[in-house]
């Protein structure tokens, strides 16, 4: 394929696809906990920290980085001590994004660059920022896998999960640390706004289909990847922004396998 | 943990618990002995799922004790030892999940991270399943089961770490007949042959009639003892 001879192409296509491909094995958990919006919520806290990061002059993935975990462990503690999932999410929501944009009026000639990480900018990336990406992606993979049988029953049934001896507390923690590096890994590439729609909609549309949470997590990972190569080409060949090409693509995938299937339920019902 | 010669599977030591200001149970005490089936009923807002979730650690009592196998719910370890069936709507889930799957969660608690199940654990795992007539079954989704079926694998999780207390919530909401038999036919079995404590909590004297050891009726945040033959209840103390 002729646009693999570009050099930026090569780089959006591996960023891309790599995130896309983890993060609905992470999306499967907080989908199935009923937290499909914590992804936004750390989203906009990773946007105040990028605004940080170019106000003080840090690398913006460091930014990113030390204020999700922050708002990681406060959303955890705030849901402790009695404040609902609701509302200590919409804290961490609004309070990312205002202190995001006081940040990045503040940050100057910084704006369009923390502006850029809102939708994602995979073209533009080096190979050092794919490198960086790929890392958190696979530190997030070693964590899914390392911790699976422990956040399969988290997520099945908390307190069924505590009677059992599993430390509930601690690995709800870890899931939102976890969520938070897929959202500072996903931010360069598909953009702080729509990662988290990366963690939902391939899971949505893998579980239509599936009869084991195994087979959602692996066909939903496939779904991301492939919603990654088909966005990032519809975005080169239509002059398309691409995180937002990439989404529409899983949300396209979505579509299609929910007509599908009532498609062939009507045949069903038609034939019998 | 506290040494005891000989003791309860499970003990409530004069406790008590309330919401904010509002008193659930007062100064409850009650001991359930291994291999022994004891039934808690009372109606709607009794307070009998506030003693369950107390006895399981769900919950820490104002005042008063919780002993699981004579040590204190708080520090207790041998998590294995405990088998939870919660209401089956908790088996309502939002993303596929085969039953297979929904039984091994029962082992999260028992591996380190990083490791899979011993070969000890696949084989109890086998037993559950087809203990639970749920081997034809195991690779199908969860959702697509009957109630009852739906039920025997929220029991077979429960079962999978080889438990000696077995507390239920309710199980029989929403299960067929058939399946209300094949639950009685296993609990009579965990009783007699495995020496499991039952504690069987429902509003549905039925589910549990001719199988109670003793019947404990939560009364206005307190416990008072129903004989399991008598038609109603007298309040002794238990």
């Amino acid at each position: 394929m002729e646009i693999l001879q570009f050099g930026f192409m090569q780089r959006a296509l591996v960023a891309a696809t790599v995130i896309a491909a983890v993060a609905p094995l992470v999306g499967a958990f907080i989908v199935q906990r009923g937290q499909s919006l914590i992804g936004d919520g750390m989203g906009h806290m990773a946007f105040a920290g990028v605004g940080l990061a170019f106000l003080v002059g840090l690398n913006p993935l460091v930014g990113a980085l030390a204020l999700t975990a922050v708002a990681a462990v406060a959303l955890a503690r705030l849901t402790r001590v009695g404040v609902g999932g609701d509302l200590s999410l919409a804290l961490i929501f609004y309070g990312g994004i205002a202190a995001g944009f006081f940040f990045s009026s503040r940050a100057g000639g910084g704006q369009n660059q923390v502006l850029s990480f809102l939708f994602g900018s995979p073209l533009n990336l080096g190979w050092d920022e794919v490198a960086a990406v790929t890392a958190l992606a696979g530190a997030v993979v070693v964590i899914v896998i390392a911790l699976y049988p422990q956040l399969v029953a988290l997520a099945f049934d908390e307190a069924a999960a505590r009677v059992a001896g599993v430390p509930t507390q601690g690995l709800v923690l870890a899931l939102t640390v976890v969520v938070a590096l897929v959202v500072v890994a996903g931010m360069s590439s598909i953009g702080l706004l729509l990662i988290s729609a990366m963690m939902v909609i391939p899971v949505a549309t893998a579980a239509q289909v599936t009869a084991s949470y195994r087979a959602t997590l692996l066909l939903a990972s496939a779904i991301g990847a492939a919603s990654a190569v088909i966005g990032l080409l519809v975005a080169f060949y239509a002059n398309a922004p691409t995180g937002a090409a990439i989404v529409l693509v899983a949300l396209g995938a979505y579509c299609a396998t929910a007509l599908t299937r009532l498609l062939a339920r009507g045949l069903q019902r038609a034939a019998s | 943990m506290t040494a005891m010669a000989d003791p309860s599977a499970l003990e409530f030591d004069q406790v008590t618990f309330g919401y904010g200001r509002l008193p659930v149970l007062r100064e409850a005490s009650l001991r359930i002995a291994e291999g022994e089936f004891v039934a808690v009923v009372g109606p709607n807002g009794s307070g009998k799922t506030t003693l369950m979730r107390l006895g399981l650690g769900l919950l820490q009592p104002s005042h008063g004790v919780v002993r699981l196998f004579g040590a204190d719910v708080s520090r207790f370890r041998d998590r294995w030892r405990l088998g939870y069936v919660p209401q089956r709507a908790s088996a309502a889930t939002s993303l596929p999940v085969s039953v297979a799957e929904v039984v091994r969660t029962g082992l999260a608690g028992q591996l380190r991270p990083g490791r899979r199940g011993t070969r000890r654990h696949r084989e109890r795992l086998e037993h559950v399943l087809d203990l639970m007539g749920l081997t034809a079954v195991r690779r199908q989704r969860l959702s697509e089961l009957s109630g009852g079926q739906q039920q025997r694998a929220l029991i077979a999780r429960a079962l999978v770490t080889g438990p000696r207390l077995l507390v239920l919530d309710e199980p029989t909401t929403g299960v067929d007949a058939e399946a209300r038999a094949i639950l009685r036919e296993s609990l009579e079995h965990l009783v007699t042959v495995e020496g499991i404590a039952v504690v069987y909590v429902s509003h549905d004297p039925e589910g549990f009639a001719g199988m109670a050891d003793r019947v404990v009726e939560v009364r206005a945040g307190r416990l008072v003892r129903v004989d399991p033959q008598a038609p109603a209840p007298t309040s002794q103390s238990v």
